[in-house]
């Protein structure tokens, strides 16, 4: 768990490591049938019942895709830190509104999106004390030919996503990057599932024509 | 190590504190007028109409005012069918109640009887209003107005249902101006309140 200080009721919290830029929620079930339910859900489920340690198994399975997400829409770490530590003080105040069986997860999301939008629009008149520097992603190890490749290959992804609008950005974002299902997202933006997809098929469709030279070359490989 | 009282246990309690305050103002209200009460109206005509508009209310707050099981609140659709339909069902009960009773459609209502409900029942319904908007606070990241929308269309559904049950006009116009309009306005202060009060806004901890 990635908190500095603790007072009573309240966290001082630092950011957490860069997630890989794939991340598939952990989900574990029981029983036959009975659907399985994500870590941070239970963890919350327990923390709105008053077990404050729980805050911290919440804050570790939300806190590195929530961080990943603001990285990559602000490209600032400090506003990615802060809009970080924001949206996991509102998640706190709001432990005793939580409604049990619901998903922690789009309601994170959503609440980052918002707080994040609302920044952008002060951003002009923000002036940050961090530096500004754009994430270039986690450092993997000696693996130079590889780790070169998919870094080039992400900037031109990055350029890409950076043309489309922003409506089939974040659909795109949110469901190929953050692991969150269709339905998630589609509560995220505030929108239909079908609106969803056939925002996420454009940006792909885009990605597509624009990276196909990849895609075709990675598929001969395969081949 | 757990709190001494559950985060969840004081949610609850707080917000049935809420609910039962805000409700509270329109009852009292209903009683300094005096106990409803049909006047010249059919005592049918009356118990059909506030019982449709009691369902009216309850549907309202059902859609609009619980989040039901997500915690983004339920879907947007169903909130914009709540503040949109909330005023356009009030008015339906209530031309299908004058057809059903065709001497209620004889009484006549001056200007001042209008304005006079359109007055009471929106302080009805403030504290109904004021009730959910505490229930909903800080709650909606994705569409704060449109679930202002909802909020202010059911409290004024509860206020519209607790000036029926007084006022003894019955022609459809003054139903409108008097009992139906004031949801329209309601809805849109809610969409003020969703902006201020039920929308996202940022924190700071205190140092």
């Amino acid at each position: 768990m990635h908190v500095a200080a603790q007072a009573p009721g309240f966290y001082v919290l630092r950011a957490p490591p860069v997630p890989s830029p794939v991340v598939v929620p952990v989900r574990h079930g029981t029983s036959v049938g009975v659907p399985p339910r994500a870590e941070a859900d239970v963890a919350m489920e327990r923390y709105a019942r008053g077990d404050d340690a729980s805050f911290g198994m919440v804050y570790d399975a939300l806190a590195p895709r929530l961080y990943g997400y603001l990285l990559r829409q602000t490209r600032q770490r400090a506003r990615a830190d802060d809009l970080l530590q924001q949206t996991m003080l509102h998640i706190h105040r709001a432990r005793s509104t939580f409604i049990p069986g619901a998903d922690v997860a789009p309601w994170a999301f959503a609440i980052a999106r918002r707080l994040l939008v609302d920044s952008l629009r002060r951003g002009s008149r923000e002036v940050l004390s961090d530096d500004g520097e754009v994430d270039a992603g986690p450092d993997r190890g000696p693996m130079a030919d590889e780790v070169a490749q998919a870094r080039e290959l992400a900037i031109r992804v990055e350029r890409v996503l950076a043309k489309l609008p922003q409506s089939q950005r974040t659909a795109f974002e949110l469901i190929k990057n953050e692991g969150l299902s269709v339905a998630e997202a589609a509560e995220v933006l505030g929108t239909t599932v079908a609106a969803v997809k056939l925002r996420a098929h454009r940006a792909y469709e885009a990605l597509r024509g624009a990276l196909g030279d990849v895609l075709d070359g990675m598929e001969g490989r395969k081949s | 190590m757990a709190s001494p009282v559950a985060p969840r246990t004081e949610g609850v309690r707080r917000r049935a504190v809420a609910l039962a305050a805000g409700f509270a103002v329109p009852l009292a209200i209903s009683l300094a007028l005096g106990f409803p009460r049909a006047g010249g109206r059919p005592a049918a005509y009356v118990a059909t109409l506030a019982a449709s508009w009691l369902g009216v209310g309850l549907a309202a707050t059902w859609a609009g005012v619980s989040r039901g099981r997500s915690m983004l609140g339920r879907r947007a659709a169903w909130r914009l069918l709540v503040a949109a339909l909330t005023p356009a069902a009030l008015f339906a009960t209530a031309l299908a109640a004058a057809l059903a009773w065709p001497s209620t459609r004889d009484d006549e209502a001056g200007a001042l009887a209008h304005v006079v409900c359109v007055a009471v029942g929106m302080i009805c319904a403030l504290g109904p209003l004021a009730a959910f908007a505490a229930v909903r606070r800080s709650s909606d990241p994705v569409a704060p107005r449109l679930t202002g929308a909802a909020l202010g269309a059911a409290s004024g559904a509860w206020g519209a249902l607790f000036i029926e049950l007084h006022c003894v006009h019955t022609s459809v116009g003054h139903i409108v101006l008097g009992h139906v309009l004031p949801v329209v306005l309601l809805t849109l202060v809610g969409v003020l309140i969703g902006d201020r009060v039920v929308a996202i806004r940022p924190v700071r901890a205190a140092s």
